[in-house]
């Protein structure tokens, strides 16, 4: 951080005019939805983790828990910014 | 190129040998506009050069001004480009701070050019007299030396003082020496006092003249507006790249440095005020404040709690960085009206949508953000402000570009919701920020794809370690008898 490399005040404000505007990977719109549908899967999933049988080699429970976090991690993001959390 | 100059302040303490050309200023104006915190001061120098290729053209503000003096931009009259000004510390031998303004081109001998001279002084003004009850009026006195200081001799000299209202209790009348005096020293007309001209004034920057022949005037004025002061500000800016959203938040300590309220706070009187709608001048019953537009989900809040007694009206959002006057609207009533010497400390921010102040550029991979420096309370002094800036995880390659030089500026590390490196934070610090102090902080820096993912693979793990732990579980007898 510090003095800018090339730029100087003008250039950095005519590089924020010029430049197309942020947006999201995912459409904010979309992210309640998205909240709604991932943690539901999660809360799915993680009950049929519970009735599945204790096998020797758990690969099924390992699988099911690893996808379940996976969509749970996005969904807990995704709620988060749904009610205003801006995370 | 039309290129728009900084102002740069880079205080050199050597001892000054002017490498300054000659000049003669043959007429010199100045426009003092007081107000209440603020003054804001036009100066207008008629100068002609005595040298050839002369571009170094140097002025001098007396001490007690210099001090005062929280903006300064000179520019040629009638352009728009400010001029490129160096300022050097305070010099004890001669009592007088000097700036050096670098003129588009150089002068020929006789050439002539007029050079403009914009300042904003600050806590210049005190309420007088010191104390006021809830029904009397505000008035103010604006103390200042009297001449233009300059290291050029000038012919002609003429000052000024316009208040805001033609209600001028009073002003000094000096002694002038024959040699500078016209027939006229000092005349008030209206709302205008104007004091000179005042002729063949020699080179003034100096403290023979200061000691023997600078004058001292005050200006007693009656003011119609509270005198607002915000003591500090302390603004938050928070990039969120999953939300889309830029929240910022904004922590005031309001003062009212007008007249100290004489006597108790009479209820009775000032529901009776409200109700005519005839408040003393030194009341602040409320604030109105102007956010940008598209911005949504205000809040405002102080020590207690929310305060309710607010008005939020939208303006739809406009693309960024477009010219558009359009603003939104927050009127805040505080929880008490403020009377002259009361102070009141609250928070209000707002979220608005990223896209209307951060742009993108997929060739670098560098995102770059506008963030404005404050949101001005009309005719108000901030004194001191600190603006941070929090980008998001794992933000890289951060350079910042400030509107004009902060005081200090500082990286950190932000923990807040979700967060496991935490985000880094930029602190800018600034004092004395005026109504010309409102400019835009450009950021830029990069976040790789990777670093998007962190918060969800933080929750992920969160919950992959819960998953493990009712593998476990499962696995273990909790029974109690063996049966």
């Amino acid at each position: 951080m510090d003095s800018p490399s090339a730029m100087d005040y003008p250039a950095a404000k005519l590089l924020h005019k010029s430049l197309p505007p942020f947006s999201p990977l995912v459409p904010v719109a979309l992210l309640p939805y998205i909240a709604f549908l991932l943690l539901t899967a999660t809360f799915g999933l993680a009950f049929y983790f519970s009735t599945l049988p204790k096998d020797k080699l758990p690969a099924r429970e390992a699988a099911v828990a690893l996808t379940a976090s996976a969509l749970g991690g996005f969904g807990v993001v995704a709620l988060f910014c749904t009610v205003g959390v801006y995370v | 190129m039309a290129a728009r100059w900084l102002v740069l302040l880079c205080l050199l303490s050597q001892s000054l040998v002017f490498a300054a050309h000659s000049f003669e200023n043959t007429a010199i104006v100045r426009t003092v506009e007081l107000g209440g915190s603020l003054v804001h001061v036009t100066t207008t120098y008629a100068v002609k050069s005595l040298e050839a290729g002369s571009q170094k053209y140097v002025i001098a503000l007396g001490e007690k001004e210099g001090k005062s003096t929280s903006y300064l931009e000179a520019k040629l009259k009638g352009q728009n480009d400010a001029l490129v000004v160096e300022g050097h510390a305070l010099d004890p031998k001669d009592g007088a701070y000097h700036y050096t303004v670098g003129l588009p081109k150089p002068l020929a001998v006789n050439a002539t050019v007029n050079l403009v001279l914009d300042t904003v002084q600050t806590h210049v003004t005190y309420p007088w007299p010191e104390q006021a009850s809830q029904k009397e009026e505000q008035s103010l006195k604006y103390e200042s030396d009297l001449f233009v200081l300059s290291p050029y001799k000038t012919a002609t000299q003429r000052i000024k003082i316009r208040a805001p209202s033609p209600r001028i209790i009073s002003h000094t009348t000096p002694e002038i020496p024959d040699n500078f005096a016209t027939d006229s020293i000092a005349t008030k007309s209206g709302a205008t006092v104007t004091y000179g001209p005042f002729t063949n004034i020699p080179a003034s920057a100096n403290a023979d003249f200061i000691g023997q022949h600078q004058k001292h005037v005050v200006v007693h004025y009656l003011y119609e507006y509270p005198v607002v002061e915000v003591t500090t500000l302390e603004r938050t800016a928070e990039i969120s790249h999953w939300g889309a959203n830029l929240n910022i938040e904004n922590s005031l300590n309001l003062h009212n440095a007008g007249p100290k309220l004489k006597g108790q706070f009479s209820r009775l009187d000032h529901q009776s005020q409200m109700f005519y709608n005839r408040l003393a001048p030194h009341v602040l019953p409320a604030l109105t404040l102007h956010l940008p537009p598209g911005v949504h989900s205000t809040y405002f809040y102080d020590l207690n709690g929310n305060v309710s007694t607010s008005r939020f009206r939208p303006a739809p959002s406009v693309p960024k960085a477009s010219q558009s006057n359009q603003y939104s609207l927050l009127e805040l009533r505080p929880r008490y009206p403020l009377m002259g010497g009361w102070n009141y400390s609250f928070t209000f921010g707002w979220d608005s949508p990223l896209a209307d102040s951060a742009a993108y550029d997929k060739n670098t991979g560098k995102y770059i953000v506008g963030v404005p420096v404050q949101t001005h309370v009309a005719g108000s002094i901030v004194d001191e402000a600190k603006i941070k800036i929090i980008f998001p995880e794992g933000a890289t390659d951060i350079e910042i570009f400030p509107p004009f030089a902060p005081l200090s500026q500082e990286l950190s590390t932000h923990i807040t919701y979700l967060d496991t490196t935490g985000r880094p934070a930029v602190t800018f610090k600034y004092e004395n920020l005026t109504d010309k102090h409102v400019g835009t902080i450009y950021v830029t820096y990069k976040v790789p794809l990777l670093a998007h993912l962190q918060k969800p693979k933080a929750v992920a793990i969160a919950l992959l370690s819960l998953f493990t732990f009712a593998f476990a579980s499962r696995r273990v007898d909790y029974r109690l008898t063996k049966s």
